[in-house]
């Protein structure tokens, strides 16, 4: 036998020595998976009655959080699946039960773990346990060297509700280390409306042109009235980049104040940004005064294809008025009367984006 | 002379051994870190945000775009579980692509579809002739495009790329079943990391034989037919490890045409699909790496392997030969277009890794494969094979095959545990080690066959693949 061929034969049992451990892993897995799952399933069925009960605020409640409080630790794993469904005096329940259960001290141990998924599960897991006392180390986490464990605390940011988080979320949005818009966007949204002071200051006094224009879409999104001098302000500037710009249209479309229809159409007829051009068109359609649908109407007559496009759209939403303004146009031949077709037959139908979210 | 050939046969037989060798220890590797990257994900399970990005306003909308050419086995279920996604912003343009079948008048009966005067965001190059545009009056976001065909699926999408009004434009093939949180799990890094993701694709994992109940597979199941066991092996390894891997190191070349996710503003940019590319879901992505590279922009491509994809597989031979036929041609054009990227250091990951172990092993493999084959028939013929030391080198090679298949089945039970039964996951095990002897050879020839297809400049034909539609619960999806 040559050298060669002894390696072959060697190489082969190993793979296959390999091969069969992998296989009794497999089987062994798979056996003690269904086990695992059934044993879980049944401690589930005991405690979940135990765990609504305690959210009872009387005497039974308290008798029923009592008996929780040593329960098996796969409590853990319901309550925080429980967690984020609940509000309020529900969540501040179990919440107490999970700090009681020193869940809540582990998870801020684990802020500082090595392994980023530990730390971010660690964030979350604080973020629907709502503890006001982890929100500064919430914060100093959303500058962590993990993009996805950044996100994990600015979620949970939004989620504990502490408002004193909407300054830190708001500027770390120009770090080297940043979190992008649409999480630290989405977290200032869960923090509600006590938050709107700290967005009407990102408007006057920026960190960043991120913040300021995110702080637009917010207050739009929030139709605070208060901001609309801010948001007017935004619109007008021709130094202001493009997209603070056009993010403070769409936001005074949002408020739907008729005041903002000359600043809109000042930006829809004098501006050449075309993404500014559409954001007013959009607005003036949500606003939809008499001024806002003579103003889209004779752009429709008059822009180039893509704002034609926008304002027919807008047109199309903005009620009777403007369809029926919009209608006249449809019988034209050419690219105006197209548009309008177009915009007509394809307006939104009742199943619109606010419909899938609340169902 | 008989000295020479000798020499020639047993230094292929070992040349030929020595890659066999080296491919499947590569293909090992590429299990391993993706089995790695799989189980980090899955440790983030229930922290991701999903609720959030759900809730969120601010999350960019979505244009599901499906073509379907004589679809009618399938597209209501495709329809239901794309227009049943749990997203908060959607849009679905189905393109009619000139089917023969009911496909158009299934979804026309379904939806209540009504003709419109179609709204144009784009001007892609389309070859076929638009007949009508309609939309959906059960008030579902769905429009219906009918065209004539040009047997090209890419033309069908371009149609429906000029109809898209969402900033994120999402390709799903109508044979193909989205699970419910697919969308938001493929769009969330286009969320999380916004200045460089543009694009981001989920597993592809096989439907036939699941259970199904109106677009959503209730049961997965293992089909009874080998050959497509095999497949459910292989897109394991390929679809969700390998790819897996491949994004992990910024090296995906191919986010698959049956569920893949981009930014709309980068494809409109790069002209839409090559109507001439038969690997259109390839080409796609690595035209975007190499026009964004090129412009030193961010280019990152994003694999999510906790996000799935129910597709139709071929259940016969015949079927499956004609496909990887076109993918192999599909694969030599795409090489051949981008040549210049091949080793490229300015291309990054995808220049230097991703597109030479393409070229020496998936485009070239079926070359070895087959003159290796042919050279150890030759050396048997010639009685220059010692039985003993072939027996045991054919050993060497099963068992690392083997190897490499049980453990993409063990990745899958230890982490995503799909198929619950004892005997699918038996039948599983099976079919990776039946894979090697047989399948992997026929399969060589196949892609042997569509090189020969792209070396002799044959014009690319994209065929269509029978359906047989999916196995429902309760009661047909158009009932």
């Amino acid at each position: 036998m040559t050298t060669l061929t002894t390696a072959a034969l060697v190489a082969t049992l190993v793979l296959t020595g390999a091969v069969l451990l992998l296989l009794a892993a497999v089987a062994v897995e798979h056996a003690r998976r269904g086990r695992r799952l059934a044993r879980e399933e049944r401690r589930r069925a005991e405690l979940t009655p135990l765990v609504y009960a305690a959210l009872d605020d009387d005497e039974d409640g308290a008798a029923a959080l009592a008996r929780l409080e040593a329960a098996p630790a796969s409590l853990d794993d319901l309550v925080l699946d429980l967690l984020p469904q609940l509000r309020g005096a529900d969540r501040a329940a179990l919440g107490r039960l999970l700090a009681r259960r020193g869940v809540v001290t582990r998870a801020a141990a684990d802020l500082a773990a090595r392994a980023p998924w530990r730390r971010g599960r660690a964030a979350a897991l604080l973020g629907n346990a709502a503890d006001p006392g982890q929100t500064d180390a919430l914060t100093a986490l959303l500058a962590d060297r993990a993009p996805d464990v950044r996100c994990a605390a600015a979620r949970a940011l939004g989620k504990a509700g502490d408002v004193r988080a909407a300054g830190p979320l708001l500027r770390a949005l120009a770090r080297s280390r940043r979190v992008p818009a649409g999480v630290v966007g989405m977290a200032l949204l869960d923090l509600g409306t006590p938050v709107l002071p700290d967005l009407r200051a990102a408007v006057t006094d920026p960190p960043s042109p991120a913040a300021q224009a995110l702080a637009a879409d917010l207050l739009g999104l929030h139709g605070d009235v208060e901001a609309l001098p801010l948001l007017l302000g935004l619109v007008a500037d021709a130094r202001r980049p493009a997209a603070v710009r056009c993010s403070a249209a769409t936001a005074l479309g949002r408020v739907g104040v008729p005041t903002a229809t000359p600043a809109l159409g000042a930006a829809l007829a004098q501006t050449a940004v075309p993404a500014l051009r559409h954001a007013a068109a959009e607005a003036l359609g949500r606003i939809g005064d008499d001024d806002a649908i003579d103003l889209l109407a004779a752009t429709v007559a008059g822009g180039d294809d893509a704002v034609r496009a926008a304002c027919a759209d807008a047109l199309a939403g903005a009620g009777e008025e403007g369809r029926a303004r919009l209608a006249a146009h449809a019988w034209h031949s050419g690219r105006v009367g197209e548009a309008a077709r177009a915009a007509l037959s394809n307006r939104p139908r009742p199943r619109d984006a606010r419909v899938r979210r609340a169902a | 002379m008989r000295e020479a050939l000798t020499g020639f046969v047993t230094t292929l037989n070992w040349t030929v051994l020595g890659y066999v060798l080296v491919l499947d220890t590569s293909m090992l590797l590429l299990v391993l870190f993706g089995a790695r990257r799989v189980v980090t994900n899955l440790r983030w399970s229930g922290a991701e945000g999903l609720d959030r990005v759900f809730a969120s306003p601010l999350t960019p909308g979505v244009s599901v775009l499906v073509p379907a050419h004589d679809e009618e086995a399938g597209v209501l279920d495709t329809l239901a579980a794309v227009l049943s996604q749990r997203y908060p912003l959607l849009e679905v343009v189905l393109v009619d692509d000139g089917s023969t079948d009911r496909t158009f008048a299934l979804v026309a009966e379904r939806y209540g579809l009504t003709p419109v005067t179609p709204r144009w965001t784009a001007d892609t190059v389309v070859e076929g002739r638009v007949l009508s545009v309609h939309r959906a009056t059960t008030g579902d976001p769905l429009t219906v495009v009918r065209k004539t065909s040009v047997k090209r699926r890419s033309d069908a999408l371009n149609v429906a790329l000029n109809l898209a009004r969402h900033p994120l434009v999402c390709m799903v093939d109508a044979d193909s079943l989205l699970e419910p949180d697919a969308l938001l799990k493929v769009a969330r890094p286009f969320i999380e990391d916004p200045e460089h993701v543009v694009g981001s694709g989920g597993v592809i994992r096989t439907a036939n034989a699941a259970l199904t109940d109106r677009g959503a597979v209730l049961e997965p199941r293992l089909s009874r037919r080998w050959l497509v066991r095999i497949q459910a092996v292989e897109y394991l390894r390929s679809f969700l490890l390998g790819r897996t891997t491949w994004a992990d190191a910024d090296a995906l070349l191919i986010i698959s045409g049956a569920f893949g996710l981009f930014r709309r503003d980068a494809v409109v940019e790069v002209g839409g699909l090559d109507p001439r590319s038969l690997a259109e879901d390839a080409e796609l992505v690595v035209t975007l790496q190499e026009h964004l590279r090129r412009a030193g922009r961010p280019s990152r491509m994003v694999f999510v392997p906790e996000t799935v994809c129910w597709t139709e597989v071929p259940e016969t031979w015949s079927v499956l030969g004609r496909q990887r036929q076109r993918w192999s041609h599909g694969l030599a054009q795409l090489l051949w277009k981008h040549r210049r990227m091949v080793g490229n250091p300015r291309f990054g990951p995808v220049g230097l890794l991703a597109l030479p172990f393409f070229l020496l092993f998936e485009l070239l493999g079926p070359v070895v494969e087959v003159l290796g084959l042919v050279s150890v028939v030759v050396a048997a013929v010639l009685g220059l094979l010692d039985p003993g030391t072939a027996a045991l080198m054919v050993a060497v090679a099963l068992a690392l095959g083997v190897l490499v298949s049980t453990a993409v089945v063990a990745v899958e039970e230890f982490t995503f545990h799909r198929y619950r039964s004892g005997a699918d996951l038996r039948a599983l095990l099976l079919a990776g080690a039946v894979e090697n002897v047989g399948y992997r050879q026929l399969h060589a020839w196949f892609r042997l066959r569509g090189l020969l297809a792209a070396l002799t400049r044959r014009d690319p034909v994209w065929t269509a693949m029978p359906r047989t539609g999916f196995t429902t619960a309760v009661a047909p999806a158009e009932a």
